[in-house]
């Protein structure tokens, strides 16, 4: 489902373009579980950026369900974000003056959906997520893995097919974090495909598969644990 | 997403910084208000002057002013008109009521006491078009016109002077060495600018035996609108004109002239303070875009969320379009409030009808609206234009 050819992405950094990431060919298929590794500065999150339609790259091709994305307008774009995509964050990025639910339910707001099914939707969200007791609270009086599903309850609300997770237990203790990626393992075990940018081994293993990034370039694909993927293009 | 949706966020992003969206909306309630205030206060200084040049009964006097030759062919400025003139002006269609009346001044006697007063001989009419409120006894009646008889009414001011407050009613007094019986008093003026003067009034006929004189001081008609009015007294000067043989000594007021030179001078009055008022009106706009900026950058991280939740950059500037029309607008209605409330409390103290018209409120509404519209485009365009990926890592 998601393909990405010679993907170059360029800033420009004290009057000279910088490549950050220079040519990356990748493939992800449906239903895979995708772990995206390496340093600190190799480009992990430019790329997850890009694939999340949050960014274009200066040049190569990306294929989003076999579409072009640079042919997309911004507006285009934003309804992928809504409609395919489910971001989830380190820092969480909730919105602090709204409770769980409302939190939830901002994708719904931007589907259009009407205010009865966005309630239900989100409740339902909330309930996968086990939280559906804390739905009228604010951010800050839930624990940071409660934050976090809450976060992924938002994510998956409008039934993406592809989550995007940079360094989601970033901010957690290991005990969260091996909760949190349990959450992802079900939703991945539900047909969700999952990419997930991490630095820890223990959260890598939960992906079957396991891609390295070192300095802008692709440098290792490891599928060595179970291939769950089917190909969908 | 609805406009209602924006609307509640709005509010409640409103809320979660109360001080501050009080504060702002201030500029613009004191814009507003003082702008409403003026142009009220205006309108209904403008309408009471109108009502005065017109009247409210729709009557209009007849002047006489002869040129200095006509002066010399008739003597008697003071009463200018005769019992024919009168009957002449009454048979003119337009013409609905005719009021005589006739004024000397001078001194009236009661027992040893004597009062300088106006002593005004009224016919009938009078009483038809000029309200007088009689506080005790009883005003003059069909019977006292047509007979003649002796009686008289006085003003509240009359009575204290006079009779020293005590009872004058039935008391006969002295005009020109001629009895005339009390039998009403009138009611006191009120109103700030009203103060009590001494007058008496007599049936015109009674006057003319007193003063033992036939002419009529002032003429005025009256007809059933204003334009009838206009037409009635051209008629009627003409008309006179001819019977005297005079060119332009009976003259009417053109009070559609004076209507709108009085109109004309209120406007650019009003127009002058407004604008004045309108300056504090923009300071608010500027503060509201002001805080609207504020907010855009403190709210970066919400921006970047909302992107890439699937929020278009058309959705954020709307979103923050509604909010500083929300604030614009509440602090407008606040505003028309108080500014409306403002100028009832002027007009009632200057005494006349305070305006706060429909127009006015609906165009303060929307004026207010385009002000948040304004001032609020930049910030919100600023909002729309941010980087999700800038935005999402802003601290
Ligand atoms: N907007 C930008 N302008 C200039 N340089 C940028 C910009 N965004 C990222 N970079 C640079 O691109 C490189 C890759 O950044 P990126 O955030 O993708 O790294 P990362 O692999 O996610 O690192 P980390 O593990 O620390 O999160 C870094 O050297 C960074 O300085
Ligand atoms: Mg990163």
């Amino acid at each position: 489902m998601i393909r990405l050819q010679s993907i170059v992405k360029s800033y420009p950094i004290a009057k000279e373009q910088v490549n950050v990431l220079k040519g990356i060919d990748l493939t992800i298929r449906q239903g895979e579980f995708t772990a995206i590794m390496g340093p600190s500065g190799s480009g992990k999150s430019t790329l997850m950026n890009i694939i999340g339609c949050l960014d274009r790259p200066t040049s190569g091709k990306y294929l989003l369900h076999g579409e072009r994305v640079s042919q997309l307008d911004e507006n285009e774009l934003a309804r992928v974000r809504n409609r395919s995509i489910g971001f989830v964050f380190q820092q969480f990025q909730l919105l602090p003056r709204l409770n769980a639910l409302k939190n939830v339910e901002l994708p719904l707001i931007y589907a259009g959906k009407p205010k009865k099914e966005r309630e239900e939707l989100a409740i339902d969200a909330l309930d996968k997520v086990g939280l559906s007791d804390r739905m009228n609270h604010l951010p800050n009086e839930l624990s940071g893995g409660q934050k976090q599903r809450v976060a992924i309850a938002r994510a998956i609300v409008n039934q993406p097919d592809l989550i995007l997770a940079d360094e989601p237990t970033g901010a957690l203790d290991t005990k969260t974090s091996i909760q949190i990626m349990e959450l992802f393992t079900m939703l991945n075990q539900e047909g969700t495909t999952i990419a997930v940018v991490t630095h820890e081994n223990e959260v890598a293993e939960h992906a079957g598969r396991i891609v390295l990034v070192r300095d802008g370039i692709l440098v290792q694909d490891d599928r060595t644990a179970v291939n769950k993927g089917e190909d969908a293009e | 997403m609805s406009v209602i949706e924006n609307i509640k966020m709005a509010l409640s992003s409103l809320r979660a910084h109360k001080m501050r969206s009080i504060l702002t909306m201030l500029g613009i309630i004191i814009g507003v208000g003082s702008v409403i205030a003026v142009v009220a206060v205006g309108q209904g200084g403008e309408a009471m002057l109108k009502s005065q040049i017109v009247g409210e009964g729709n009557t209009i006097e007849l002047f006489y002013m002869p040129s200095d030759e006509e002066l010399q062919t008739s003597p008697d400025v003071m009463s200018p008109f005769t019992q024919e003139d009168l009957r002449a002006v009454e048979s003119i269609p337009e013409v609905t009521q005719v009021v005589a009346t006739s004024s000397e001044f001078g001194s009236v006697r009661y027992r040893e006491n004597t009062l300088d007063s106006s002593i005004t001989g009224i016919n009938q009419a009078y009483l038809d078009v000029n309200e007088l409120e009689v506080a005790s006894g009883r005003n003059l009646l069909s019977a006292d016109f047509l007979g003649g008889r002796r009686t008289a009414i006085v003003s509240a001011s009359f009575q204290e002077e006079l009779f020293d407050g005590k009872n004058p009613l039935g008391q006969v007094v002295y005009v020109h060495s001629q009895p005339v019986e009390i039998v009403g008093v009138l009611k006191k003026p009120t109103g700030m600018l009203a103060f009590g003067t001494n007058d008496m009034y007599l049936p015109w006929n009674t006057w003319r035996t007193v003063f033992a004189t036939n002419d009529i001081s002032q003429v005025t008609l009256q007809a059933d609108n204003a334009e009838d009015l206009q037409k009635a007294g051209k008629k009627a000067a003409g008309m006179l004109n001819q019977m005297h043989h005079t060119e332009e000594a009976y003259q009417v007021m053109n009070m559609e002239e004076i209507a709108a030179g009085i109109g004309q001078v209120t406007r650019v009055m009003t127009i002058i303070i407004g604008s004045i008022a309108g300056v504090s009106l923009l300071v608010g706009g500027i503060g509201v875009m002001n805080i609207m900026l504020v907010s855009v950058t403190e709210r970066t991280r919400e921006i970047g969320v909302r992107m890439s939740l699937g929020a278009t950059r058309g959705q954020i500037l709307f979103q923050f379009l509604v909010e500083s029309v929300t604030l614009t607008l509440i602090g407008g209605a606040v505003g028309i409030m108080l500014g409306g409330s403002a100028a009832a409390i002027v007009s009632y103290f200057a005494g006349w009808p305070a305006l706060v018209s429909w127009p006015v409120i609906v165009g303060g509404l929307l004026f207010s609206m385009v002000i948040g519209v304004v001032f609020g485009i930049l910030p919100a365009n600023k909002a729309s234009r941010l980087n999700p990926i800038e935005s999402l890592r802003y601290e």
